[in-house]
C-alpha cells in the first residue's frame, strides 16, 4: 500500500502534494512529477513538497528527496518541504535535512 | 505427428489411420487398453486416440497410466466416443483426457482437433523449457547470494567485537542481507570504537555500501584513528561509490573506559537513550549530522560530543526499523512506547530482554518491514584488562634494529591534525613489536596529550573533576586550540635492541623524548598533580609509569623521557 501523488504546476513553482506513505514504491511516481521540470535548460525552478496528506515516510523517500536535490541543480536548487506531520518532522529533523531543504 | 490409435474395432482403425495418413502423419495402432499402455511405452507417440469400451483394459484405466508414465511430457489424448452424456464425458477428463471425437468421425473436427492439439502441446513444451530456464537461473542466483553472503559476513564480521562484555546487541534483516550494519572494534589504545549504520533501504543493495565502511572502520580503528577521522573517510568513500539516493544514517561512538568518557558522532540515526542506575532515562541524544554519503564535509561534520560516563549508566541505540515497527492495526511502535520502558520500573539489567519481547509483543502476527537493530552499550562492564594484551594482527616480525626518528609539530599542525596515528604507524612499520602495540601507543597518547593539553593550552587537571568541569575541560580545551598561534611539540623516538644469547628471542628499548614549548610545570608538583588524574579513574602519567622501565621529567618540566622495553619470545 503506497501513497498517490498530484501536481500543480504555475509559472515558476511546481508543487508536489504526496497523499498516504511515501515509500520506495513511490518512487518512478515520484520521479515522473518533477522530471520535465528539471530537465536541460529548466534548472532555477521551485519546488514545494507538500506532505499535508502524508501519513508516513522512509529512508527511501529521503533517498527520492535527494535525487530531486540533484537533478534541479543541489546548490542552486530551491525546495521546500512544508505541512509535515509532526513524526515526519522528527524524521526529517533527524536526518538534519533542514541543512539541505527549506522546512516550513 | 506421431499418433497412436487404441481402438479394438479394426474398421474404426482402419477409417482414422487413413485419414491420418493422408494428412501425413505417421500411425501406430493398439487394439487394446493393455496393448496402448504397452505401444505408448515403445513408440513415445505425440498424440493418443483412445476407445472407451476394450478388453483386457478399458480405455480409462489406460488413460492413466499413459498420462501417469508421461510424468512432465504433455500427451494429448482425445477419447473416441459413441457417448455423449454428461456423465460419461466427465468421466474421460477424469482420467485424464483432453478432449473427445464422438463417432461417427468427421473429417474436418478430426483435423481441426488435432491441429488444436498440437498447439497446445507446443506451448506446453514451450513453457516447460522456460519454467526449466527459470529454474536453473534460480539456482545460480542462490548459489551467488550465498558466495555473497558468506563475503559479506567474513569482511563484515572480520574482527568484529559484538561478543565485547559491555555489549548486548539484537539484529533482524528484513530480507536475506542485512541493511543495517553494527560493529565493533578495539583502538590500539584500548578503547572501544563502536558503529550502528542503517543503509536506505534492505536487501542486497543495502548491504553493499556496507562492505566498503566496515573496512575503513576496522582498518583506521585499529591505526588509532578518532572517530572524527573515519566519519570523514566514510563519507567520502560513500559519496564516490554510492547513487544520489542512497546513503547510510549512523552513530559512531568511542568508549573509553579508562577516561570514563565517551564520544559520540550521530548523523541520522533516532536518539540515543542513556539511561541512569533507576532505569530511567537520564538523557537523549539526538542526531545533529546530516547522514553519511549526502554531502562533501566541513570541519563542523565531523565534530563529536565527549560525555563523561558514570559506570552504573548505559546507553541504548537503534535503527529506525524499530520505531517504526508496526503492529496488525498498522500502528507504529514509536520513540513514546520505546522511551516508556524507561519509566523506572523495569530494573536496568532487565531492559534490553524487556524492550525485545515488547516489541515482539507489540509486532504480533504483523509483517517486518525494515531491518531492525538494538544495541546496548553497560558502562559497568569495561571491555579488558591490560593482562589480556591482545597479540598483533600483524604476524611480521621485524628483527630489532637500531634507528631514530623524531617529528616536530606547530600550532598549526596541531590545530588541524592528530598525528598519533601517523607516529605509531611509521614506528610499527620500523619496528612492529608483537603484542606491544596497544601500549606504545598508550604511552605516546598520554604523554603526547599532557605537552598538548597542559604544556601549551595550559589547561588545568582539577578542572575536570566534577561532571560539569569534564564537559568545561573539553569545551576549553577545543576553544583554546582553536586560538593558538604559537608554540610547538617535538618528539624523538629511538630504538636501542636487546643483546642475548638466546636467538629466539627480541626484544630492545624504545626511548620516547616529549619536549614542547610550553612555559612547564611546577617540577616539584608534576608527580601529584599529574597522577591525581588518575584519582578522577582516567588515564594518566601513573598508568604510563606503570607500562614503561622509567619514565622522567626535566627540571623545567617540558620535557618527558620514557624508556618502554620490549620483548618476544
Amino acid at each position: 500500500m503506497s501513497g498517490t501523488i498530484s501536481v500543480t504546476r504555475e509559472e515558476s513553482e511546481t508543487v508536489i502534494n504526496i497523499k498516504g506513505r511515501f515509500n520506495f514504491e513511490m518512487h518512478s511516481q515520484f520521479r515522473a512529477a518533477y522530471q520535465e521540470d528539471t530537465c536541460e535548460g529548466k534548472k532555477g525552478r521551485r519546488f514545494v513538497i507538500n506532505l499535508s496528506g502524508t501519513e508516513y515516510i522512509d529512508s527511501s523517500a529521503l533517498g527520492m528527496l535527494l535525487l530531486l536535490r540533484e537533478e534541479a541543480g543541489t546548490n542552486e536548487s530551491d525546495i521546500e518541504i512544508t505541512n509535515a506531520r509532526p513524526e515526519i518532522q522528527k524524521i526529517l529533523e533527524t536526518a538534519n535535512f533542514q541543512r539541505l531543504f527549506k522546512i516550513t | 505427428m506421431k499418433i497412436l490409435i487404441v481402438d479394438d474395432d479394426r474398421i474404426n482403425s482402419a477409417i482414422l489411420t487413413r485419414l491420418l495418413g493422408r494428412e501425413g502423419h505417421p500411425v501406430v495402432i493398439a487394439h487394446n487398453g493393455e496393448d496402448g499402455v504397452e505401444k505408448f511405452m515403445q513408440e513415445q507417440p505425440d498424440l493418443v486416440l483412445m476407445d472407451i469400451r476394450m478388453p483386457r483394459m478399458d480405455g480409462y484405466d489406460a488413460a492413466r497410466k499413459i498420462k501417469e508414465s508421461a510424468s512432465d511430457r504433455f500427451v494429448p489424448i482425445i477419447f473416441l466416443t459413441a457417448v455423449t452424456d454428461e456423465e460419461g464425458l466427465a468421466q474421460c477428463i477424469d482420467a485424464g483426457g483432453d478432449d473427445f471425437l464422438t463417432k461417427p468421425f468427421n473429417r474436418t473436427i478430426l483435423q481441426a482437433k488435432i491441429e488444436a492439439m498440437e498447439r497446445i502441446r507446443k506451448l506446453h513444451t514451450e513453457l516447460h523449457l522456460k519454467k526449466d530456464q527459470l529454474e536453473q537461473h534460480q539456482d545460480q542466483l542462490q548459489q551467488e547470494l550465498e558466495v555473497g553472503k558468506h563475503l559479506f559476513s567474513n569482511i563484515v564480521r572480520a574482527g568484529n567485537l559484538l561478543d565485547a562484555p559491555c555489549l548486548k546487541q539484537w539484529t533482524s534483516p528484513l530480507a536475506q542481507f542485512n541493511g543495517d550494519l553494527l560493529m565493533a572494534c578495539y583502538n590500539p589504545a584500548g578503547g572501544l570504537h563502536i558503529m550502528l549504520g542503517d543503509f536506505t533501504g534492505h536487501g542486497l543493495s543495502a548491504a553493499v555500501g556496507a562492505l566498503p565502511i566496515s573496512e575503513i572502520f576496522y582498518d583506521l580503528t585499529a591505526q588509532g584513528f578518532s572517530i572524527g577521522d573515519l566519519v570523514e573517510k566514510m563519507n567520502a568513500k560513500l559519496l564516490t561509490v554510492m547513487p544520489t539516493r542512497m546513503f547510510c544514517a549512523a552513530c559512531l561512538i568511542e568508549v573509553d573506559f579508562r577516561q570514563k568518557s565517551m564520544i559520540i558522532w550521530n548523523g541520522g540515526l533516532p536518539d540515543l537513550c542513556l539511561i541512569d542506575n533507576r532505569g530511567k532515562l537520564a538523557q537523549t541524544i539526538p542526531s545533529d549530522h546530516l547522514p553519511l554519503g549526502i554531502t562533501p564535509m566541513t570541519r563542523d561534520d565531523r565534530k563529536v560530543r565527549i560525555f563523561e560516563i558514570q559506570t552504573d549508566h548505559r546507553l541504548f541505540l537503534h535503527s529506525d526499523g524499530l520505531t517504526e515497527a508496526i503492529n496488525p492495526a498498522d500502528e507504529m511502535f514509536g520513540m513514546a512506547r520505546l522511551e516508556n520502558f524507561f519509566d523506572g520500573s523495569t530494573p536496568p539489567d532487565q531492559l534490553f530482554d524487556t524492550i525485545m519481547m515488547g516489541l515482539k509483543d507489540f509486532r504480533g502476527v504483523a509483517d517486518q518491514t525494515d531491518d531492525i537493530s538494538i544495541l546496548e552499550i553497560d558502562f559497568s562492564r569495561p571491555n579488558k584488562t591490560w593482562e589480556e594484551d591482545s597479540p598483533q594482527k600483524s604476524t611480521k616480525t621485524i628483527p630489532p634494529a637500531v634507528w631514530d626518528i623524531s617529528f616536530l609539530f606547530s600550532a598549526e599542525t596541531l590545530k588541524h591534525v592528530d598525528p598519533l596515528p601517523t607516529i605509531i604507524n611509521s614506528l610499527m612499520s620500523l619496528q612492529a613489536p608483537l603484542g606491544h602495540r596497544e601500549k606504545v601507543y598508550t604511552i605516546l597518547a598520554e604523554l603526547f596529550s599532557n605537552a598538548l593539553d597542559h604544556g601549551l593550552l595550559n589547561l588545568d587537571t582539577k578542572t575536570k573533576k566534577s561532571p560539569e568541569g569534564f564537559i568545561l575541560y573539553y569545551a576549553q580545551r577545543e576553544e583554546r586550540l582553536a586560538a593558538l598561534q604559537d608554540g610547538n611539540i617535538s618528539l624523538k623516538l629511538s630504538h636501542v635492541p636487546l643483546i642475548s644469547e638466546d636467538d629466539n628471542k627480541f626484544g630492545g628499548d624504545i626511548l620516547i623524548c616529549i619536549e614542547d614549548s610550553g612555559p612547564g610545570f611546577d617540577h616539584a608538583n608534576v608527580r601529584s598533580i599529574l597522577e591525581g588524574n588518575m584519582a578522577h579513574g582516567g588515564r594518566g602519567i601513573a598508568l604510563v609509569r606503570s607500562m614503561c622501565k622509567s619514565l622522567t621529567y626535566n627540571e623545567a618540566g617540558n620535557t618527558a623521557t620514557a624508556i618502554y622495553s620490549w620483548t618476544y619470545n
